[in-house]
């Protein structure tokens, strides 16, 4: 059923006697081995240290109140949404790689897929955690649920981010499940490989009694097929829906038709470039080069270049309709945000997002670990750039020209920040450590020598 | 209905009362008077009682040892909980009274509001009258009197000033001087003759920051005799405002100017009247102009002289001025302006009006009197009457004191409120001349500047706790009654000048009642409940004498101008959150001064905007913030008085609770010589300035500028009163777009009520009186600098103020917005929770418990109305810092100011404009109860009741023959942003301006686009 394609990065037939046990033991010494590379750990120090800033920053923010964050008059949104897309964005990748490209037979996934749903998760958690704390009461957000009280309070529908409440709950459950199905094979050849007891009995929890019989194959495989199903369209509906937030709205740069294609073929974007900024480290202290291969990067170099030039027709596509609409409000927000106070926002955006990934037409630079590692950075700046150029400075400047403002993030907006990748490193690392960072059962499933068996 | 006496219930309010206090009797007594709306056959027991409750549960154990909270035995008949009750009163202000209704709620004053009566102000408030609720419950006023600063008892006081006053009597009164300020209260000036009666040698001064001699000077000089101006601007069709601020709340009458200015600035309803200015800045008239040119205050002579010689010519009159050389006259502009001028003045003689600034020289006063003289408007635009007796004076007054005080020839000083240490001119050097004083008294508000140099010290009452009466500018008195008990135990200076001249009554209702003349109850009676009395003084035949020529004065390089603040006047207010935090008209500041200069000035002097820069006079500088005002005349520089106060108290700046000086002290350069404007030099200090300003906070840029540019004339639509008459249409066709369809169907019909407003942008000329007001109604916080420098203020309400035509001569435009209440809500589609709903009357309503504050509401808001509290700024006390906590006493007496009909809003909560709802909600319950329909204009909102200039129309829209439906139907009615199909509930009404034909094409207000 499962036919090798031609972009399977396993070509040849990997080193050693048993390809097979080589796999497991090179994705489960991870988790035996007594103890992690130094660099984990220093890894996860500077990010303990990030977390601890970004818990003691947002115990700041619920004290004293959100008038901490720098936000003023007409920029109502700042860090923390900008924040909140941002991460909601860098969580697309893992549920397309998972599901959209397992849909379509793109094979080579299996070798990213694991942590690539682990970071969609991680930076879910991330964006959580901001809308909860950036609204005026932050001990209140549960009444955007809609959960029966005496009060008679009931949320209302017709918000968009009532709509983003189920959008990305809908997406963070269907995201865990989908991660820790597929990792319950994984857990059971831990827990088969377990010498402590301790070990043993968390995984073996984990594995939920899994046996490796082909009837538990077989429910596993439909299962996993009818969840990739369900979560194709909320890759889709995710962003479409975060996008509406602003789609929806009245304000000039904001009020856009594309906003739902163009906000997922970002986050898509974004999403690879923090795949690839997380596989070349992990690939290399680790030593999985040889399951993560160059293949796989240099196919995610593809991605990004070609979801790269996606978001580059929107941002020429945004001007092109503002300046058509002949709407003197709209373009003047454009011409604003390319010109006015925040032009070098915008133009790092640009930079960042348009440009920089030009560079993987060339085969030489997508094959070259430095150049995809420094362009997923320089990515995940532009994405960051273009939500806070999208939400803050179209806020900035919009009907009355009494309301103008500046916007001047307050030193809590870049702490909390900054302690936002302490949350989702700290996660990652642990993860690394802790389970099983590669779908072992489907990279086995697709390495050469596992067709010898295949019908 | 006026009460029965006889029908007050018995019951007792104090222990004292129980105990027969022969003093609280007296007090019962005096304290007898009718409210004003309500039929109230108990309001004297009523509000007596309400009083005491309500003092006593404020200040429990702080100021009223000996009072004690006592429940109703009985209730009061017709007293009913909860329901505001309005009570006539007035508030003077630099001699100029203005008639109110302060609303009292269960006892203690909360709002301050116009009263339509008043024969004077027509119902029109300023920002100090509107703001007077935080000042009467700012818990800095001084409480207890003072020896050299240590507490002392009242009676210790007392004595001294009496020993004192005594020992100066038996020499005649030598040695013993009186420093007041300007009043034109009847009992003050009936008590200060028989001061001079009991003591003639003692001497009086008076002394007013503010005080411009030109205006009574200058009528002496034309006509040989004193008079009072009286201005009928509703019958002008043309005036002429020479660097007048005659309807800017302050100068005398101007309340009542500005009404009827703006009723002749309504296209809609009969001929537009046409106004030029020529001032040194923008002023209140200059904002609302047809034509309007910034000239320096040395041109102003030349130019009334030149109006003059054109006038006189035509009219075939001798005596008149030369006319000047053209480059007396400050510009080509300015001469050609006034050219025209004189010729529509002519053509509209006895229907036009000349004034001329205060601030200028008596001669130059004296000539404008002749022109309108000449131009027949004597009788119909102007009317002369008898003067009142005032008292008033200024620095050579205080210089001739100071002298004497030098000389040792002053023993004993009392000082009436006066605070000459601080607001002296900067070479009256009064505070050595006070230490060589043996002793001096003063009574005031607040331990100032001067309070605290003295000997001693007493509390005075706030005019809300005090009986008073003053003489209005028509002659017709205005009589105030106390809504509270003096909270700080203050007595009025009548009441302290009563004892210790040994008169029989001491009381402050006996005193005032006796001035006045009233022995029958029902006279006093019906006196108070309207808060005025007496009829207008008679007009004066004026004869006209020869009028020397006018010596021009000499054209200086740079000129400072210094004018009272239009919100701390003097100083005098500085210590009120509200007034601190209100942004200036023009430049938007808040909490500080600036020194203001034309962009010609800024490069001519290499200064900086938003730098500190140093101005001197005299060889005297300060250094203070700059800002560039576009409109303040080329060559000047304007500043204004009132700031750098050290003793003001713990919000304006106070050295002994080290709290931060707000702003620079511009009496430190004031020349006594030259108070209004002098020769001076300005230079830039090289240190960047955080201003708190609320509009263009942050530079703007090409980009924004010309932004800015291309939607003026979409937000602020404007035609000629020719354009608008041949084709009515001409504002709709200001914004062309689609057809404004929607998917839905309103889901309300609107059929009972449908409130809307009408803001006329005719009409307003921005004095801010609405923003207090509706900070004052509406329990608005105030947010303190530094949250004002981030953008971050509260106001409900923003006057958002737009530059037109070139930068060196522009025109400015004022718009109010609040809440639109939009039909077709952005807010309302938004909100996750529900928070912020639409009521079936069509108001956006907001529920503060409900929001949880996600703000995307305000990001939806088109215009930005909405405000939030991103701190928790109310319990930071009201705004200010070193209130913290709730259990901190003087903290709860800033809290009494509170509404209590709205909600205080917490932190992390959305506020914004609900049209009043409290205030809607009571007529209609009102109207419920009597069975009947809510009469037009029977709901007046905060900003409408306050406003002077009638701009601000509120009402029923289903009610198509009310003020608010016809205003909406005119045709040069506009919704802002129409195009978004918001439908707001707010329209605006064009500006419509009347210019010259001569003048039109050249002058780039009357330009479009």
């Amino acid at each position: 059923m499962v036919t090798p394609s031609t972009t399977n990065p396993y070509q040849g037939p990997l080193k050693g006697d048993n390809p097979f046990a080589q796999i497991t033991d090179n994705v489960s010494r991870i988790m035996e081995a007594p103890k992690p590379p130094l660099a984990w750990y220093i890894a996860l120090g500077f990010a303990l240290m990030l977390l601890g800033i970004f818990g003691a920053s947002l115990g700041y923010v619920v004290w004293e109140g959100i008038g901490a964050w720098g936000h003023i008059h007409p920029v109502a949104w700042g860090f923390p949404i900008v924040n909140f897309v941002f991460w909601v964005g860098i969580g697309h990748a893992g549920t397309l790689i998972s599901a959209v490209l397992f849909l379509f037979r793109q094979n080579w996934r299996t070798a990213i897929n694991r942590f690539a749903e682990a970071m969609t998760i991680f930076a879910v958690v991330c964006a959580a955690v901001f809308p909860g704390v950036h609204i005026g009461r932050p001990w209140l957000p549960y009444w955007m649920f809609p959960i029966p009280n005496q009060m008679g309070m009931w949320p209302q529908f017709r918000s968009p981010l009532e709509w983003d409440v189920f959008a990305v709950g809908t997406y963070a459950t269907v995201s865990i499940l989908f991660w820790y199905m597929g990792m319950i094979p994984d857990f059971a050849t831990f827990r088969d490989r377990s010498v402590s007891t301790v070990r043993r009995f968390v995984y073996g929890l984990l594995a939920m009694g899994w046996r490796g019989s082909s009837r538990q194959w077989h429910r596993y495989e439909r299962a996993y097929l009818l969840l990739a199903a369900l979560a194709t369209p909320l890759v889709l509906s995710v962003h479409s829906v975060v996008s509406f937030d602003f789609a929806t709205s009245q304000l000039p740069g904001w009020h856009t038709t594309i906003f739902p294609p163009y906000f997922v073929a970002g986050a898509i974007f974004g999403g690879f470039a923090m795949v690839v900024v997380l596989a070349v480290p992990a690939r290399q202290f680790f030593g999985l080069k040889k399951i993560i291969t160059m293949k796989h990067l240099e196919l995610m170099a593809k991605v990004i270049l070609a979801t790269g030039m996606i978001v580059g027709y929107a941002y020429a596509m945004e001007m092109f309709i503002a300046w058509y609409s002949g709407a003197m409000y709209e373009q003047f927000a454009f011409l604003n945000r390319a010109f006015g106070n925040f032009a070098w926002a915008y133009w790092t955006m640009i930079f960042c997002n348009v440009l920089s990934p030009q560079v993987f037409w060339f085969k030489k630079m997508r094959t070259n670990v430095w150049v995809i590692f420094v362009v997923g950075i320089i990515v995940n700046v532009g994405m960051w750039f273009e939500r806070f150029v999208i939400i803050c400075t179209s806020l900035t400047r919009d009907f009355l020209p009494a309301n103008w403002g500046a916007f001047i993030p307050s030193p809590i907006d870049y702490a909390t920040l900054a302690g936002s990748f302490g949350l989702f490193f700290t996660l990652f690392l642990l993860f690394c450590r802790y389970l099983p960072m590669v779908a072992m059962a489907e990279v086995k499933a697709f390495i050469p020598e596992g067709h010898i068996h295949d019908h | 209905m006026k009460p029965k006496p006889d029908s007050r219930p018995k019951y007792w309010r104090s222990l004292s009362e129980l105990e027969g206090d022969p003093e609280f009797h007296e007090f019962v007594e005096r304290e007898f008077r009718s409210p004003v709306e309500q039929e109230a056959p108990t309001a004297a027991g009523r509000r007596r009682f309400m009083q005491i409750m309500g003092a006593s549960f404020a200040l429990t154990g702080c100021y009223w040892k000996e009072e004690k909270l006592l429940p109703h035995t009985k209730q009061p008949e017709g007293f009913v909980p909860g329901e505001p009750v309005h009570y006539a009163t007035h508030m003077e202000l630099a001699g100029d009274p203005v008639g109110l209704w302060v609303k009292s709620y269960d006892g203690r004053p909360i709002k301050v509001e116009g009263n339509p009566n008043d024969s004077v102000s027509l119902g029109g408030t300023g920002v100090a009258h509107q703001a007077a609720i935080l000042g009467f419950y700012d818990p800095d006023r001084s409480s207890k009197p003072l020896q050299r600063g240590e507490a002392t008892s009242s009676e210790a006081f007392d004595q001294a000033l009496l020993l004192a006053f005594r020992a100066a009597a038996k020499k005649g009164g030598q040695g013993f001087a009186v420093l007041s300020r300007a009043t034109r209260s009847p009992s003050l000036l009936r008590l200060k003759a028989e001061l001079k009666k009991q003591a003639p040698e003692a001497t009086w001064t008076t002394y007013e920051a503010g005080y411009c001699a030109g205006p009574d000077k200058g009528a002496e000089l034309a006509f040989g005799h004193k008079a009072t101006m009286r201005y009928s601007v509703e019958k002008a069709d043309v005036i002429v405002a020479l660097d007048s601020e005659f309807i800017e709340s302050g100068s005398p009458g101007a309340l009542g100017s500005v009404r009827s200015l703006a009723s002749r600035r309504d296209p809609d309803v009969g001929e537009m009247s046409r106004i030029y200015a020529l001032e040194t800045r923008l002023s209140e008239i200059g904002s609302l102009a047809d034509h309007r040119v910034a000239v320096t205050a040395s041109a102003i002579p030349a130019l009334v002289a030149l109006l003059d010689a054109r006038i006189s010519a035509a009219r075939g009159e001798a005596g008149a001025q030369a006319a000047p050389s053209d480059n007396a006259l400050g510009g080509a502009e300015a001469k050609k302006v006034i050219e025209v001028a004189a010729k529509d003045l002519l053509e509209h003689a006895g229907q036009s009006l000349v004034v001329v600034g205060a601030k200028h020289a008596p001669e130059v006063h004296a000539v404008v009197h002749r022109i309108n003289v000449l131009l027949g408007n004597v009788g119909t635009t102007l009317t002369y009457l008898e003067p009142a007796e005032s008292i008033n004076g200024g620095a050579d007054d205080l210089a001739a004191l100071v002298a004497e005080m030098e000389g040792n020839k002053v023993e004993t000083l009392l000082i009436l409120g006066a605070n000459a240490a601080y607001d002296s001119a900067a070479d009256i050097e009064f505070k050595a001349a006070l230490s060589k004083v043996k002793q001096s008294f003063h009574i005031g508000l607040y331990v100032d500047e001067t309070a605290e140099l003295a000997s001693f010290h007493a509390p005075e009452a706030h005019f809300l706790e005090a009986w008073s009466d003053s003489r209005a500018l028509d002659g017709t008195l205005r009589i105030g009654q106390p809504l509270i008990d003096p909270i700080l135990n203050g007595r009025t200076y009548v009441e302290h000048l009563a004892r210790f001249l040994g008169l029989p009554e001491t009381s402050g209702q006996a005193i005032v009642r006796k001035t006045l003349g009233l022995r029958a109850d029902k006279d006093w009676q019906s006196a108070v409940h309207d808060g005025f009395l007496g009829q207008p003084s008679k007009s004066l035949e004026v004869k006209l004498q020869t009028i020397a020529p006018i010596a021009l004065p000499q054209a200086v390089e740079l000129e400072v101008i210094f004018d009272l603040c239009p919100k701390v006047h003097d100083g005098r207010f500085a210590n009120n959150g509200w007034l601190q935090e209100l942004p200036h008209s023009l430049s938007k500041l808040t909490w500080g001064n600036a020194a203001l200069v034309s962009p010609v000035t800024q490069k001519k002097y290499g200064l900086k905007d938003g730098f500190r820069c140093k101005v001197t006079v005299d060889g005297r500088s300060i250094d203070l913030p700059l800002m560039i005002a576009p409109g303040q005349a080329d060559g000047t520089v304007g500043v204004v008085l009132g700031y750098g106060r050290e003793a003001a108290g713990v919000v304006g700046g106070s050295k002994k609770e080290e709290t931060d000086i707000i702003g620079s002290d511009t009496y430190k350069i004031r020349p006594s010589k030259a108070p209004h404007f002098a020769s001076g030099a300005i230079a830039l200090i090289d240190a960047r300035e955080d201003l708190g300003i609320t509009q263009d906070l942050h530079a703007i840029d090409d980009i924004g500028r010309k932004g800015q540019k291309d939607r003026e004339d979409q937000l602020i639509r404007e035609a000629t009163v020719a354009e608008y008459r041949k084709h009515p249409s001409v504002i709709e066709h200001k914004v062309h777009h689609p057809p404004l369809l929607s998917l839905w169907q309103p889901p309300v019909s609107y059929d009972g009520h449908k409130w809307g407003l009408a803001v006329d942008l005719n009409k307003c000329g921005g004095c801010n009186a609405c923003v207090i007001a509706c900070q004052s109604e509406n329990n608005i916080s105030v947010v303190g600098k530094k949250e004002i420098a981030r953008g971050r203020e509260m106001s409900w309400i923003r006057i958002e103020r737009y530059y037109k035509g070139d930068e060196n001569s522009p025109a400015v435009r004022q718009q109010p917005v609040m809440c639109q209440q939009c039909e077709n809500a952005p807010c309302e589609q938004v909100c996750p929770v529900g928070a912020t709903m639409h009521s079936k009357e069509g108001l956006n309503d907001m529920v503060y418990t409900r929001c949880i504050g996600t703000r995307y509401c305000s990001n939806n808001c088109p215009y930005k109305v909405r405000r939030f509290n991103y701190r928790n700024y109310n319990l930071e006390a009201y705004g200010i810092t070193p209130y913290t906590g709730t259990d901190e006493p003087r903290a709860k007496l800033k809290a009494m100011a509170f509404n209590p009909e709205v909600t205080v809003r917490s932190r992390g909560v959305m506020e914004k404009c609900t049209f009043c709802v409290q205030r809607i909600q009571n007529v209609k319950i009102k109207a419920k109860n009597h069975k009947r329909a809510i009469v037009d204009g029977e709901i007046k909102v905060a900003c409408e009741q306050a406003c002077a200039s009638g701009a601000l129309v509120f009402g029923d829209l289903n009610d198509k023959q009310g003020r608010v439906g016809k205003a909406h139907s005119v045709p040069r009615a506009y919704e802002l942003l129409q195009e978004l199909n918001n439908r707001p509930r707010v329209n605006y009404l064009a500006r419509i301006s009347n210019p010259h034909p001569e003048l039109s094409t050249q002058d780039g207000h009357a330009e479009h686009h």
